[in-house]
């Protein structure tokens, strides 16, 4: 807890990116995604506010808050929804403007999202290549190469330990909520994902299935990408995670180190934080009527 | 047609061993069973109507085979055929990226007053084609726009322009049938006759719905359109304009109904503010008889074009065999429930239901990681 400085971090927003080291990389390798000062407005109301965040190459970042702490919202910044209000976003050091998901995945920035991972009407493959899809080298007509895309997807199913898929042509409905983000994920990371976004990955999944997701993760770490996992729990997100930020009411209040703090130190933490944001919002209920 | 998809599995299949590149992976283990070959077929959503075709060429052919397989009887359902058929293609595909369009009974009414208009006022042949695509073209466009950028569901989106461009085809007409007596290219182009069994309007179709297979199937646009039909959301997210693909399915359909309606006014050179009537409907129980799903994503152009030439054999059928003719909407509409009820209980198949049952749930071999 001495590291938390529990009060300036509530000021400051803590992050000051250039002294992040991250264990995997070295400490002159810019990041692989670096949020410098981001605000967004929705009309008047702020649901970012002054947010600094850095994810390095290697590294698990947990980005934990409550409902409405403005978590999607930076998903939505950082996959090319919206733009940022003020502040810029660098990848790998490189200043970036996105403005489609589009373009945040042709720069190597994927997401996997709660609930918008797949489509169950189309089958695996078209789905493992939705945006992506292979044609005929040779093709003047732009016909699809069906048959290496089915093979692809395949081999990755069979990698992932999804045995049971018969074959590619399998509607993705067929999939288990596990099976659809290891799915997703393994998508990401084949097509050279190097910033790979989870928003609440293990939501609504067993203890099983959530392992299986959390091991995908932590491959995808193992191969280098910059990964950040988004959830409102803090307890799914400490097995993985490298280093946590706390997510409170459009602001970076803390953040901390893997081992600096334990599960139940957290908590505290996390309802000190409410605490805390309570008290504010009465001094500003206070100060309205004055 | 569904012998198409079936040749073009096929030929993937061989393409399958030089297509690698490097991936260790065995072939794909394609079954070729029974339940494999049903799965594959209500995968596509063709079976049903499939069976219906043959089911109908029976009873008609059985009943009366001399008259059924005459000349006139043939080129009389390919012609009713192609005409809802030609506006189902485009209607049907639309409805896999998850839109409808109800304004393609007007579409085909106003495009062929347009031409017969243009023709008799002196325009030459290409230009009066180029004009009337042209407008075809920017209606879609119109709806497409007004349903993906306002967020207007697409039904009460092109309900008006249904309503709008049937009021402008009216003004233009006065109510009066626009005749055409020219000699032009135009009248072989769109309802010139092969032979006695073979007519251009059921060229176009056969043409036309080989064209939207492919592109359906065979191309990243299909892909996008059927993700767009699926979750537009998700389609989006994963790089899909699924606005701007939504929005051309809305010309493609605009303008496959244009073609109808001119294929029709070339054949009888008439063209009449009240020609495709009720075609809105009607393109959509073509769809739907042919497998395509009211909620996107599910659908097939071979189950389209059959579902359309469904119509067209019981409309001809139906009088052949000596029942009356106000029986046909009738008979439509209960083909129509028994359609659907099919193809919701076949999808079933698709989804792994059955097999799921048969091996008695799923078996999770998924290795368990220490996942830290």
């Amino acid at each position: 807890m001495s590291t938390l400085g529990a009060g300036s971090s509530v000021q400051d927003g803590v992050l000051g990116p250039r002294s992040d080291v991250s264990p995997h990389a070295g400490s002159d390798a810019p990041p692989a995604i670096e949020l410098d000062g981001i605000w967004k407005f929705y009309g008047t109301t702020p649901a970012v506010r002054d947010v600094h965040l850095t994810v390095n190459a290697g590294e698990v970042v947990g980005l934990v808050g409550d409902n409405g702490s403005g978590k999607s919202t930076l998903v939505k910044i950082m996959m090319g929804y919206h733009r940022p209000t003020r502040g810029t976003v660098r990848l790998f050091g490189q200043e970036v403007a996105l403005r489609s998901p589009a373009q945040a995945r042709n720069l190597g920035i994927e997401a996997v999202y709660q609930d918008l991972a797949l489509i169950g009407e189309l089958s695996l493959w078209r789905n493992f290549f939705l945006g992506r899809e292979i044609r005929e080298a040779l093709s003047r007509a732009a016909r699809l190469n069906r048959p290496l895309m089915r093979n692809i997807c395949r081999t990755k199913l069979e990698e992932l330990g999804l045995v049971h898929i018969r074959s590619a042509d399998e509607a993705a409905a067929v999939l288990s909520g596990g099976e659809k983000q290891s799915l997703a994920i393994t998508r990401a990371v084949y097509f050279g994902a190097r910033v790979l976004i989870l928003d609440e990955p293990t939501a609504a999944l067993s203890v099983r299935e959530t392992r299986n997701v959390l091991s995908v993760i932590s491959a995808a770490r193992e191969r280098g990408l910059g990964v950040i996992y988004i959830d409102h729990n803090m307890e799914h997100v400490t097995p993985v995670a490298d280093r946590i930020a706390l997510l409170e009411h459009g602001h970076v209040i803390a953040t901390f180190r893997r081992g600096e703090t334990s599960t139940e130190e957290l908590r505290e933490l996390v309802a000190g934080a409410t605490l805390g944001s309570l008290r504010n919002r009465w001094d500003e209920e206070w100060n309205k009527r004055g | 047609m569904p012998d198409d998809v079936d040749m073009a599995e096929k030929a993937g299949d061989r393409d399958e061993t030089t297509g690698t590149t490097g991936t260790p992976a065995a072939p794909e283990r394609k079954g070729r069973g029974v339940l494999s070959t049903l799965e594959r077929w209500g995968r596509m959503r063709a079976f049903g109507p499939l069976v219906g075709t043959v089911i109908l060429v029976a009873i008609f052919g059985g009943m009366k085979p001399s008259l059924f397989f005459s000349a006139q009887e043939i080129s009389g359902f390919t012609a009713l055929g192609s005409s809802i058929g030609i506006v189902a293609i485009g209607a049907g595909f639309l409805m896999i990226s998850g839109e409808f369009d109800l304004s393609v009974a007007s579409v085909f009414a106003l495009a062929q007053v347009t031409l017969g208009k243009l023709l008799n006022a002196g325009v030459t042949d290409v230009l009066a084609i180029v004009i009337v695509f042209a407008v075809a073209a920017t209606i879609g466009l119109v709806n497409g726009l007004i349903t993906t950028r306002f967020g207007i569901p697409s039904f009460i989106a092109t309900l008006a322009s249904y309503l709008a461009l049937g009021g402008i085809t009216l003004i233009l007409t006065q109510g009066n049938t626009v005749l055409y007596f020219g000699s032009g290219f135009v009248k072989p182009l769109f309802g010139g006759q092969v032979n006695q069994y073979i007519s251009a309007p059921l060229l176009w179709w056969i043409g036309l719905a080989m064209a939207m297979w492919y592109i359906l199937e065979h191309t990243r646009y299909g892909n996008w359109s059927r993700a767009a039909g699926g979750r537009a959301g998700a389609a989006f997210a994963m790089g899909v304009p699924a606005r701007r693909v939504k929005t051309m399915n809305f010309m493609i359909c605009s303008s496959l109904a244009a073609l109808s309606g001119c294929a029709q006014f070339a054949s009888y050179g008439a063209a009449s503010a009240s020609n495709g009537q009720d075609y809105e409907l009607y393109a959509i129980v073509a769809a739907v008889i042919g497998g395509t799903s009211l909620f996107g994503a599910i659908g097939s152009v071979p189950g389209i074009f059959l579902g359309g030439l469904i119509l067209g054999l019981l409309q001809t059928g139906l009088v052949l065999v000596g029942v009356p003719g106000e029986w046909y909407t009738a008979v439509i509409g209960g083909i129509l429930v028994v359609a659907v009820i099919l193809n919701v209980k076949l999808s079933g198949l698709s989804l792994g239901n059955v097999r799921g049952r048969l091996l008695g749930g799923w078996q999770s071999t998924v290795p368990a990681s220490s996942g830290q």
